[in-house]
C-alpha cells in the first residue's frame, strides 16, 4: 500500500542500497521499511543490483568494439559449406538406395546442349538441356569437388515417378555413374548426385529418363581445374 | 527437434545480428584479444549451428545458450594459450580472468552503456568516484535531492536493463 510515508522515503532507497545515506537518513528509512513490505522489496531488489556494481570497472564503460563487418560474413560462408557438404552425404546415400530400381518409359529423344559460355562466372557451371519435348524442363549444376562433380538436377514436365539415371561423360568418352534419382510430380527440389570425375575433364552431362536419353555438353573451358581429381576412369 | 532450434542459416544469421555485438564486446574484454575475441566468436556460432538441433528456447534463452558456448569457447582458448611452449618453459600461468567473474562484469559494464547518460554519470561520481552527493549536485548545478532520486532511479533503469538482457541471477 502507498502512503505519503512511501513517497517520502521511495526515491531515498537508491542512496540506501549504495550505503550513501547519512546514518540518521538510514535509521529513519529503515524503520519504514520494518512496517512496510513494498517499501523492503523495492529496497532488496535495488541491494541485488548494487551488490553487482562492484564487479564492473567504470573505466570500461565506454562504447564496446564492435565485431567487424568480415566477422558475420565469414561465419555464413562457413556454415554454408559445411550445409552443403552435410546435404551431399545425405543424397548420396538416397542415391545408392534407389540405384537399383527399375526404369519407366519416358517420352521423347532429344538432342541438347549446353549454355554455359559465362567463363570466370565462378566454380558453379550451369547446364541446360535444349530441345526438350513441350513442357519439359531439364537443367544442372555442376560443382568441382575434392571427390569429382556435385551435380544438381532440376528436372519439370515428364511423368511422374520416372526414374532418372544421370552419368558424366569423360574427354574419353567413358561414362561415370553420378547415380540415379526418381522425379516426383510437383516436387520443387533439385536432386543432388555426385560423379567421381573431375569437372574439367568433363565433356557431357548424360540423363537417361525412364528409356529417353538426353545429353548435353559441358564447357570444359569453364570448369574450374581441380587438381585433386586427374586421373579419368576407364 | 524443438521449435526455435537453429536448423537454418536464417536463424543463424538472426541470431548473430541480435547476438553477435554483445558476445564480440566480451570476448574482447575476456581475451584481451580482439584477434582472438573473432576466433571465439566465430568458434561460438559454428558450435550453435551444429548443434542447432538441441537448442531449446523452452529452457533458456538464446543468449544464455549462446554465452554457455562461448564459455567452452573461450576455455578451450585458454588451455591453448596455456599449452603454448613459451609458457610451458617459463612456468607462467596465464592470467586469465575467471570467466563467470568476466561476465558478470561485463554484463554491467554492458548494462551501464545501456542506461541514459545521466544515470550513468550520477553513478560514476557518487558510487565509482564515491563523491558527496553535495559536491556533484554544486558541480552539475542541481539540487542534492536531485542527486539522490537520479541516484534511485539510475539504479532502476540499471535493473531494468539487467532484466532486459536476460540477467540471471
Amino acid at each position: 500500500m502507498k502512503t505519503e510515508s512511501c513517497r517520502r522515503w521511495r526515491e531515498s532507497l537508491g542512496a540506501y542500497a549504495l550505503s550513501q545515506l547519512p546514518d540518521e537518513e538510514r535509521s529513519g528509512l529503515e524503520a519504514h521499511l520494518e512496517g512496510c513490505p513494498e517499501c523492503r522489496a523495492e529496497a532488496d531488489s535495488l541491494l541485488g543490483v548494487a551488490r553487482m556494481l562492484p564487479h564492473a570497472d567504470p573505466d570500461r564503460f565506454g562504447p564496446a568494439p564492435a565485431p567487424p563487418p568480415a566477422l558475420g560474413k565469414r561465419i555464413a560462408a562457413t556454415i554454408g559449406a559445411e550445409k552443403r557438404t552435410q546435404r551431399r552425404r545425405r543424397r548420396f546415400r538416397l542415391s545408392l538406395g534407389l540405384s537399383g530400381a527399375t526404369a519407366l518409359a519416358a517420352a521423347a529423344v532429344l538432342a541438347i546442349f549446353v549454355l554455359s559460355d559465362n567463363p570466370g562466372a565462378g566454380p558453379e557451371q550451369q547446364v541446360d538441356f535444349r530441345s526438350l519435348p513441350q513442357g519439359v524442363t531439364i537443367s544442372a549444376t555442376l560443382e568441382p569437388q575434392a571427390f569429382g562433380t556435385e551435380i544438381r538436377m532440376y528436372v519439370k514436365g515428364i511423368r511422374s515417378g520416372t526414374l532418372c539415371r544421370v552419368y558424366m561423360r569423360g574427354a574419353g568418352g567413358a561414362d561415370v555413374s553420378a547415380g540415379t534419382f526418381r522425379y516426383r510430380w510437383g516436387a520443387d527440389e533439385s536432386a543432388v548426385l555426385s560423379a567421381a570425375l573431375d569437372l574439367s575433364r568433363a565433356k557431357a552431362l548424360v540423363v537417361h529418363a525412364g528409356d529417353r536419353t538426353f545429353v548435353a555438353p559441358v564447357d570444359a573451358k569453364t570448369a574450374l581445374h581441380n587438381p585433386t581429381n586427374q586421373e579419368e576412369p576407364t | 527437434m524443438s521449435p526455435g532450434a537453429l536448423t537454418h542459416e536464417r536463424d543463424v544469421r538472426e541470431a548473430y545480428a541480435a547476438h553477435a555485438g554483445e558476445l564480440y564486446g566480451f570476448a574482447v574484454r575476456s581475451l584481451g584479444d580482439a584477434g582472438l575475441a573473432e576466433e571465439a566468436v566465430q568458434e561460438t556460432f559454428l558450435r550453435a549451428w551444429r548443434a542447432g538441433e538441441r537448442f531449446d528456447p523452452q529452457i533458456g534463452s538464446l543468449r544464455t545458450w549462446l554465452f554457455a558456448i562461448l564459455r567452452n569457447v573461450v576455455i578451450d582458448l585458454g588451455r591453448a594459450r596455456a599449452a603454448r611452449p613459451t609458457l610451458a618453459e617459463g612456468g607462467v600461468e596465464p592470467s586469465v580472468e575467471p570467466f563467470d567473474e568476466a561476465l558478470l562484469a561485463w554484463q554491467i559494464e554492458e548494462a551501464m552503456r545501456r542506461i541514459g547518460e545521466q544515470h550513468r554519470q550520477i553513478l560514476v561520481e557518487t558510487y565509482y568516484r564515491g563523491r558527496p552527493y553535495a559536491e556533484v549536485a554544486t558541480e552539475l548545478g542541481i539540487p542534492e535531492g536531485t542527486v539522490k532520486s537520479r541516484v534511485y532511479y539510475g539504479l532502476r533503469a540499471l535493473r531494468v536493463v539487467l532484466e532486459e538482457m536476460g540477467y540471471e541471477d
